[in-house]
């Protein structure tokens, strides 16, 4: 199998030649949220070896250019400059992280004349959808504020409205909390207490002082918007020192690495995972009622994409299905539509007309993709799920499950 | 040592002129870098609070609180700046740096004051906070905890190289007097051994004896004058106590 990952540079400077079209990608493949990187970059990797293996876009097949941030905000910086003027790159895409991305942003502004536009960053956050960045970057996920919001009305109409926020201290972090503050605020609620991490914690840390002051504040319910190493340890201690409250994660948490290490933990796993609700912005890989799961399943198994090996610094056990690497194949699903549509020739001042263009895209997961001048965001739905028997799986009855 | 024993006063009277010289200067640059270096932390200190300040209007205004955490992130990577926090107008906590959480002392205590600080937070450190007030207050203010220790270990490294200087020139002092002190001493004590052998009668003749005499300075006088006594009791041996230097000046070795 030919590697998607190209090592050439774009001899147009436009980031496309006559058999290439290249996109850059800066994501953490190491470090403790490696996970996120590797497993979007697999998603996005089966569909683009899908269509360039069936002849490419009109005859261009697709390569991504990578680089490894580490989930850090200056790496991340640097390799931004390099695929934008060095690379020169058609397109930046899969950027992981919104501590990443809300620094690369400004960046975009500066070179606004080279038009190179940032699509579907795997971050929920608020910086890339409002001004004065929005013009510069396409999400296809929902936002931490509709993810937190539908989090904390759920468990607001089940009786649960004590609310508490265990979250990474940065802006992924304080994204999240704002939008637990905002939808709570909505209830006549406030947030009843809150504790930190910092970035890049492992599993083997404590996060005992954590959950000792959330505890302190008796809350019915946590919501943690972090990584899913320091959100596992969170969810170990909490259980582990008696705070037995249903434990939210928003999507960004890579579920099934936060499953992976507390089963690998613990023996007793379900005393543990039975607090657990994470919210998704994808439908779950297991429904393979819905066709793009069908064919993400299909491509998954028939391409099983290896991790950038040039950028792994440890070995690393794949997962064979996972939400971040739907996320990554519908991602790289909605741009090869868009570079479908931006035709045999493509340009990138021509980019934002052919987006707008396009209405009512079925990704073939039952939601509808639009985008205008004012719709820079495919999708809109935030679905729940809850861990049975070791998988996770759609959350249907939150009053039976949490009440 | 009866020589060196009165040249003692001179040497002690040297050490305490130089340990009193050392000691003054060395306090008077501590308190001096401690208050410059205080100053200019403080200072620096509130050009950054106000930075964040001016900046925070339009985030705090218009757009998503984690570009704002995203900016005192940025700025709590400066070497000195332990902690940032910012309030609304109300209070409330909008963004912060701290981990585990806001330290009881801070959030219970706040008062929305933007007075300059100084905070010993358990466990953490010492602390100088200034604050900046966000659109002349009405929006929020802005804290920023400026580590104490950090301060102290600058105002000491500043501190101990000036002392250091200070001390490396009072041990040189030392023994350059010591040493000058010793060049004087030396020739008189070789006058006093030049004496006791003429009291003895055992000053003829001599190299060592007939250098001092030779000598034309205050020694030399004394010396010639010592010899001219000695042999004053003898008539016939005062021609050679007047030939003896080369210009024997009775008058000028008697202090005249």
């Amino acid at each position: 199998m030919a590697p998607l990952t190209t090592t050439s540079k774009a001899a147009s400077g436009s980031g496309t030649d006559g058999q290439e079209i290249v996109l850059g990608m800066s994501a953490a493949f190491s470090g403790p949220s490696r996970g996120l990187g590797i497993e979007l970059y697999r998603g996005a990797s089966a569909y683009f070896e899908h269509v360039n293996s069936s002849g490419g876009v009109h005859g261009r097949k697709i390569a991504l250019k990578t680089y490894d941030d580490g989930y850090q905000p200056d790496p991340s910086v640097q390799n931004t400059m390099t695929l934008m003027l060095e690379d020169r790159v058609f397109a930046l895409f899969g950027y992981v992280g919104t501590p990443t991305v809300t620094r690369v942003l400004p960046m975009l502004k500066k070179f606004q004349d080279q038009t190179v536009y940032l699509f579907f960053p795997f971050t929920g956050a608020q910086a890339q959808r409002d001004p004065p960045y929005a013009d510069f970057a396409f999400n296809l996920r929902a936002s931490y504020r509709q993810e937190t919001a539908g989090l904390v009305d759920n468990f607001v109409s089940i009786g649960r409205k004590r609310i508490a926020v265990f979250y990474q201290a940065d802006a992924y972090g304080r994204s999240g909390w704002e939008g637990v503050r905002r939808a709570l605020k909505e209830h006549g609620e406030k947030i009843v207490a809150e504790a930190t991490y910092r970035r890049g914690q492992r599993f083997e840390s404590s996060m005992g002082r954590q959950v000792e002051i959330l505890k302190a504040a008796n809350p019915d319910a946590v919501i943690c918007i972090g990584a899913y190493a320091a959100c596992a340890a969170f969810l170990r201690d909490a259980v582990d020192l008696g705070l037995q409250v249903p434990v939210a994660n928003l999507s960004f948490v890579g579920s099934e690495s936060l499953l992976q290490l507390i089963t690998e933990s613990r023996p007793d796993r379900d005393r543990y995972t039975d607090l657990l609700v994470n919210s998704q912005v994808v439908p779950s890989y297991e429904d393979a009622r819905i066709p793009a799961i069908r064919e993400y399943r299909q491509l998954m198994l028939r391409y099983n994409p290896d991790p950038p090996q040039d950028l792994l610094e440890q070995a690393y056990s794949p997962l064979p299905q996972s939400f971040v690497s739907l996320e990554g194949f519908l991602d790289a699903k909605m741009m090869v539509k868009i570079l479908d549509v931006l035709g045999e020739n493509p340009d990138r001042t021509n980019l934002e007309s052919a987006i707008f263009s396009i209405q009512n895209y079925d990704l073939g997961i039952g939601e509808l993709v639009s985008f205008a001048p004012d719709r820079r965001q495919g999708l809109q739905t935030v679905y729940y799920t809850i861990v049975d028997a070791g998988r996770f799986v759609p959350l249907d009855d939150w009053k039976r499950r949490f009440a | 040592m009866s020589l060196q024993r009165l040249f003692q006063k001179t040497l002690f009277g040297i050490f305490f002129l130089f340990g009193m010289i050392g000691v003054a200067t060395s306090v008077l640059c501590i308190r001096t870098v401690d208050s410059y270096l205080s100053r200019e932390y403080e200072a620096n200190s509130k050009g950054i609070a106000k930075t964040i300040a001016d900046a925070s209007v339009d985030i705090i205004l218009n757009r998503d609180l984690s570009v704002l955490q995203s900016l005192i992130d940025q700025f709590v990577e400066i070497q000195g700046i332990s902690y940032i926090y910012i309030t609304d107008e109300t209070g409330e906590f909008l963004a912060h740096t701290f981990v585990p959480g806001v330290p009881e002392q801070i959030r219970t205590g706040y008062t929305g004051s933007t007075e300059t600080v100084e905070r010993r937070l358990p466990g953490i450190g010492d602390f100088v906070e200034v604050s900046s007030p966000i659109l002349a207050g009405i929006s929020g203010n802005v804290h920023v905890g400026m580590d104490m220790g950090l301060l102290s270990l600058r105002i000491q490294g500043a501190i101990g190289q000036q002392v250091y200087l200070i001390t490396s020139i009072f041990v040189g002092g030392v023994f350059a007097a010591i040493w000058l002190v010793g060049l004087a001493a030396k020739p008189i004590a070789q006058l006093l051994s030049y004496a006791v052998r003429l009291a003895g009668g055992r000053a003829d003749g001599d190299d060592r004896s007939e250098k001092l005499l030779a000598r034309d300075d205050e020694v030399g006088h004394l010396a010639r004058l010592f010899l001219y006594f000695s042999e004053a009791k003898d008539p016939n041996r005062i021609e050679r106590a007047t030939a003896a230097g080369p210009n024997p000046d009775m008058s000028g070795a008697l202090g005249g």
